[in-house]
């Protein structure tokens, strides 16, 4: 067994909401991941997945419980831990590879040595030939592979991905999921993963937790033993591949009594 | 340069002779002595300019106009940022500028000269006033508008609170602060003849003034000419710069809203 990378304590999470009532976005959720784990977070929406993520990133603190990293407290964000939005969250006013330098500069690497790096990751995810363009200028999916590489680029220990691929289309979604496995099976960072398609879990994750949501609970923690590398067309005939999404997709089925 | 693109280009200086134009027109028509011709009025513009008097009283007024203006900047800008970012910031001065925002600043003026007098210190301060609540406003609102997650990635990144104010939330936010500098600029302009207006004693509101009270109207035109000329250079100088700030948020190939 690996040492565990992240590791989630009886973590729970209350919101106030207007007036005095409060809403358990969390309850009591413990988890283990371990290093260079693919691990999913799958759930309907307001199951508070992306809250959980949100806490190991340090964004967000528990009302009760405690997340480590490599061992050590969560107390705020931190290099080990690179975000990547729904939103993209790129800096408009820098160009693509000013975007995919911030990071590094902010580590206090060297320009030149930034420059190079920042120019090698935008090969790697697709985007050689776009350095000088600004965000506003690119498509959703060329916004998120800038996202990728800027996070990339300072080297977090872990991958912290809040349903990245959710506001791209059908077929733009899917490249993106190939090119991520690509990118992991060359790295191995560590992924926490949020999304809410049961499909690109499976697909891409060696675990997949399952959450049900008010309050927000694990349902059950599913192992995906799919070989890798994984190729999509070859997955979509493969008889594991259906049997793990439909046991996924009886669990997460909303009945009207858990709305 | 095509036909359509050469005519794009000279519009603004048609509108300009056409105005002009139909200027010259009426005043032929009603031919009465308080409404000068426009040639009358052109005419009268080289003595204003050569006037080392006028000139002086002119650069008295843009001083001043700076002075406020660049105070008003400085003050605005990070107060309206902190205002967007901490709540307890917004939630004390929120109020005040409720209460300040709707006051014709130059309607004070009275008491400022009560306390301060006639000379420099009251028209600045006017001037100041004047530009800092529009640049509060947009700053704070640029503020709030930046998105959380993008601060978010400045923090994982290592970025302190201080670093991701000054490096994202203010870049994030310049063209709204932009925004509210051009209109602050205009209000400049607007402060600063009507604090001359107010307290005469120097600048170009006084030589406007004067002339009036001597019924030397052509002055009184060909003065108002010059302010107007002023605020649109000073308007597309601003323009430019703005542009060429945030050309980021501005679509490649677009043609600037501006015609300078």
């Amino acid at each position: 067994m690996k040492v565990a990378m992240i590791e989630i304590d009886h973590v729970s999470q209350r919101f106030q909401t207007s007036g005095r009532r409060s809403h358990l976005a969390l309850s009591d959720i413990s988890l283990d991941i371990a290093d260079g784990a693919f691990v999913s977070i799958l759930g309907p929406s307001g199951c508070g997945k992306s809250t959980l993520l949100y806490i190991v990133g340090g964004f967000v603190k528990p009302t009760e419980g405690v997340a480590r990293v490599k061992g050590k407290l969560i107390t705020g964000p931190g290099p080990d831990r690179g975000p990547v939005f729904q939103e993209f969250a790129l800096f408009p006013w820098k160009t693509v590879l000013g975007n995919v330098m911030y990071g590094m500069l902010q580590q206090g690497m060297k320009k030149s040595e930034a420059d190079a790096r920042g120019r090698g990751l935008l090969e790697m995810v697709g985007l050689k030939g776009y350095e000088t363009f600004f965000p506003k200028e690119l498509s959703g999916g060329m916004k998120q592979r800038v996202a990728i590489a800027r996070t990339l680029a300072y080297d977090p220990a872990v991958l912290l991905m809040d349903e990245p691929f959710g506001a791209l289309d059908a077929h733009t979604r899917t490249r993106l999921q190939n090119d991520l496995l690509d990118i992991w099976d060359r790295q191995r960072k560590t992924v926490l993963f949020v999304t809410h398609s049961v499909e690109e879990a499976v697909f891409l994750s060696d675990k997949v937790v399952v959450m049900s949501r008010s309050p927000g609970t694990i349902k059950q923690i599913v192992d995906i033993d799919l070989p890798r590398p994984r190729r999509r067309a070859d997955l979509l005939l493969d008889a594991r591949f259906q049997t793990y999404i439909v046991e996924i997709e009886k669990m997460i089925d909303d009945r009207p009594d858990d709305m | 340069m095509t036909a359509r693109g050469v005519l794009k280009a000279l519009s603004p200086l048609l509108a300009c002779i056409g105005l002009l134009c139909v200027w010259q027109f009426a005043s032929l028509r009603l031919d009465t002595e308080s409404f000068p011709t426009a040639i009358d009025t052109l005419k009268a513009v080289p003595a204003i300019l050569t006037d080392r008097e006028s000139i002086y009283n002119i650069l008295d007024s843009l001083r001043r106009m700076a002075i406020g203006f660049t105070l008003a900047v400085l003050v605005a800008i990070p107060l309206g940022l902190l205002m967007g970012r901490i709540k307890a910031v917004a939630d004390f001065f929120n109020p005040l500028m409720m209460i300040v925002y709707p006051v014709p600043k130059a309607a004070l003026m009275p008491i400022i000269m009560l306390w301060l007098g006639v000379g420099d210190m009251s028209k600045t301060l006017v001037i100041f006033l004047g530009v800092s609540l529009p640049i509060i406003y947009h700053a704070y609102q640029g503020a709030r508008a930046v998105e959380e997650k993008m601060l978010w990635s400045g923090a994982a990144m290592g970025m302190s609170a201080r670093a991701r104010m000054l490096r994202i939330v203010l870049p994030a936010a310049l063209p709204e602060i932009l925004t509210g500098c051009r209109t602050g600029l205009v209000l400049a302009l607007i402060t600063m003849i009507t604090s001359e207006m107010i307290a005469r004693q120097s600048g170009a509101g006084n030589i406007l003034f004067n002339a009036l009270d001597m019924a030397q109207y052509d002055t009184v035109f060909a003065m108002i000419l010059i302010v107007g000329v002023m605020g649109i250079v000073l308007d597309a100088a601003f323009e430019r710069i703005r542009l060429s700030l945030v050309r980021w948020s501005q679509p490649r190939g677009d043609m600037p809203l501006s015609f300078s």
